[in-house]
């Protein structure tokens, strides 16, 4: 295999990549769905289990200290890692789906009003549509679409385009409807465009409407900086950047954790309780009810330090050069239909496409009979992919553990795909 | 596909041309079945005498393991009646989610399809045809 001077120096860290799938090395190339771990996140979860276990904030013992210690250190490493001013703004959830629905239910919620309006873009991950869907329909609100560019028809190069959105938001003053929130991934996990989060919530905030940050693919992709973007809030999860499953985080500005109500009932997130009624602790514990995922925020700990060690400059260059070849590589072939922007601007190591004439998952089975394990389906992106016209696409994402090698396998055993389907 | 060279072809033969593809203008029975992991979709068109299945057609948006079970399923379906082929279904099901290798004789013609089912994650894509099947012998039962 072709070694990277970086893969050269990570690989051995992952052991699930000792493995192989139906007599080949794995070739992991589904890391926008879920990334693989370093032994020093899973040591760190089963280092937690071995000598710190304990529930946090509610014991005086030493133990209780300790867990305590690791999970508000946690806190305090996530806030530094996403450019947050103080830990006070970083709030724990299950996921980034689970952020996503606490903004939507403390937040969103106890504000719209009939008619009022919240905005999307059509490259949106259900886990940042479905909870807009479900809070518009309580309150009698509308979804609103800022479409990709161009706006109608079906193809398009996966842009959003920032006039538009300017249009679109000053039409929404002129008509007296009111858009509440403006949510948009930094990352899109199907086209790979990157989006330019900076100046799309200079505009918004332009027209007074504040931004939430899907950053679900861009934590492992990028420098994240939430002061310097200035997004209101910005959700990910921990398991999309090397770090565990359960554990995800929901950043907030201060004035925006001011105007939230409380999510979920329980303990941990009270001041005090009576009969009837209750007050709320102070964020970021107001919400979090209930045993928090201790292990799971150390293993997250150890990821974010993992990333750091590693240099997200160089991580970002690596998936440059893997997405440049593999640009290089689609640009062979007449058969293949790749979504997003067609070169490296704008665009990181996600790339979604189809074989023509041949179904994504017949694909996908294909590709994994020679152990490479790629994703086929609507990746959670059905408003998306019927905007490109599409049911499906095989989707190839990158992680920094991948070689140029592996992308010419995929191109390999898209041969034995047409061989198989198209003879 | 792992699966032994004959039924690959088998099932290849299926996908690429499906016996009964399509839609009947005027049928006694229809049911849509959908896939929410890939967005497949399936529309499946009957008509019914006294019971009997007379004609039978399926409209397949989806991969070559939904279409091979859609064309296999139209041609073990046709002639026999609903609750005969309700009962098909449901001895293709169990025989999907048992361990064993063994396969029922009146499941014969289907071992193209049966021999895959270790890939977990494509037995959504061989029952999405009897899933509008069973939704079609829920629809005539009420």
């Amino acid at each position: 295999m072709q070694i990277s001077p970086l893969t050269a120096k990570v690989r051995d860290d992952f052991p699930i990549l000792k493995r192989k799938i139906n007599g080949h090395p794995l070739a992991y190339l589904d890391n926008a769905a879920t990334t693989q771990k370093p032994n020093c996140v899973i040591d760190a979860q089963v280092r937690f289990y071995e000598n710190h276990n304990s529930n946090v904030s509610r014991g005086v013992y030493t133990l209780a200290e300790e867990a305590t210690d690791i999970y508000e250190e946690g806190r305090e490493i996530i806030a530094k890692f996403i450019g947050a001013a103080d830990s006070g703004k970083i709030i724990f959830s299950s996921g980034t789906t689970e952020s996503i629905n606490l903004v939507a239910s403390a937040w969103a919620q106890p504000k719209l009003k009939t008619g009022e309006r919240i905005m999307v873009t059509e490259m949106e991950h259900h886990s940042n549509l479905v909870p807009w869907q479900l809070v518009a329909q309580n309150c009698g609100a509308e979804l609103v679409y800022w479409p990709l560019n161009p706006e109608s028809g079906n193809s398009s190069d996966g842009r959003l385009d920032l006039q538009k959105l300017d249009e679109l938001l000053a039409e929404s003053v002129k008509l007296k409807r009111k858009i509440r929130l403006l949510t948009v991934t930094a990352v899109s996990n199907v086209l790979g465009t990157v989006n330019p989060i900076a100046e799309i919530v200079k505009i918004a905030h332009a027209h007074g409407v504040p931004v939430l940050v899907d950053a679900a693919q861009a934590v492992a992709r990028m420098s994240i900086d939430v002061s310097a973007w200035d997004c209101d809030f910005l959700a990910f999860s921990g398991h999309k950047i090397y770090g565990p499953t359960g554990i995800g985080v929901l950043y907030a500005k201060h004035e925006r954790l001011e105007e939230m109500h409380p999510f979920q009932g329980g303990g941990g997130m009270i001041r005090q309780v009576g009969r009837q009624t209750s007050t709320w602790a102070d964020a970021p514990q107001k919400f979090e009810a209930g045993t928090p995922p201790v292990a799971e925020v150390s293993g997250l700990a150890a990821a974010v330090g993992y990333l750091s060690d590693v240099g997200l400059p160089e991580i970002q260059q690596h998936e440059l050069e893997l997405t440049t070849h593999a640009l290089k590589r689609f640009a062979e072939f007449k058969d293949l239909e790749l979504y997003g922007p067609p070169e490296t601007i704008d665009r990181s190591g996600v790339l979604s496409f189809n074989l023509q004439n041949v179904h994504p998952h017949d694909v996908a089975q294909v590709l994994d009979e020679s152990g490479i394990a790629v994703r086929a389906g609507h990746h959670c992106t059905q408003v998306l992919h019927k905007r490109l016209g599409i049911a499906a696409s095989v989707r190839m994402s990158f992680g920094l553990y991948n070689e140029i090698s592996e992308i010419d396998r995929i191109f390999s055993a898209l041969d034995q795909a047409r061989n198989i389907f198209l003879a | 596909m792992t699966t032994p060279s004959i039924y690959r072809d088998l099932l290849l033969e299926h996908a690429r041309h499906p016996k009964n593809s399509g839609r009947l203008e005027s049928p006694d029975l229809r049911a849509s079945a959908f896939n929410p992991l890939c967005g497949d979709e399936l529309e499946l068109t009957l008509t019914v005498s006294e019971g009997t299945i007379q004609d039978c057609k399926t409209q397949v948006r989806g991969c070559s393991i939904c279409q091979a079970s859609a064309s296999m399923m139209s041609e073990l379906i046709l002639t026999k009646t609903l609750q005969e082929a309700a009962n098909i279904s449901q001895v293709f099901t169990e025989s999907l989610q048992k361990d064993t290798e063994e396969i029922a004789e009146s499941l014969d013609s289907l071992r193209p399809l049966i021999v895959l089912k270790k890939h977990r994650s494509r037995i959504k894509c061989m029952k999405l045809a009897w899933d509008a099947l069973e939704d079609c012998a829920r629809q005539n039962q009420t």
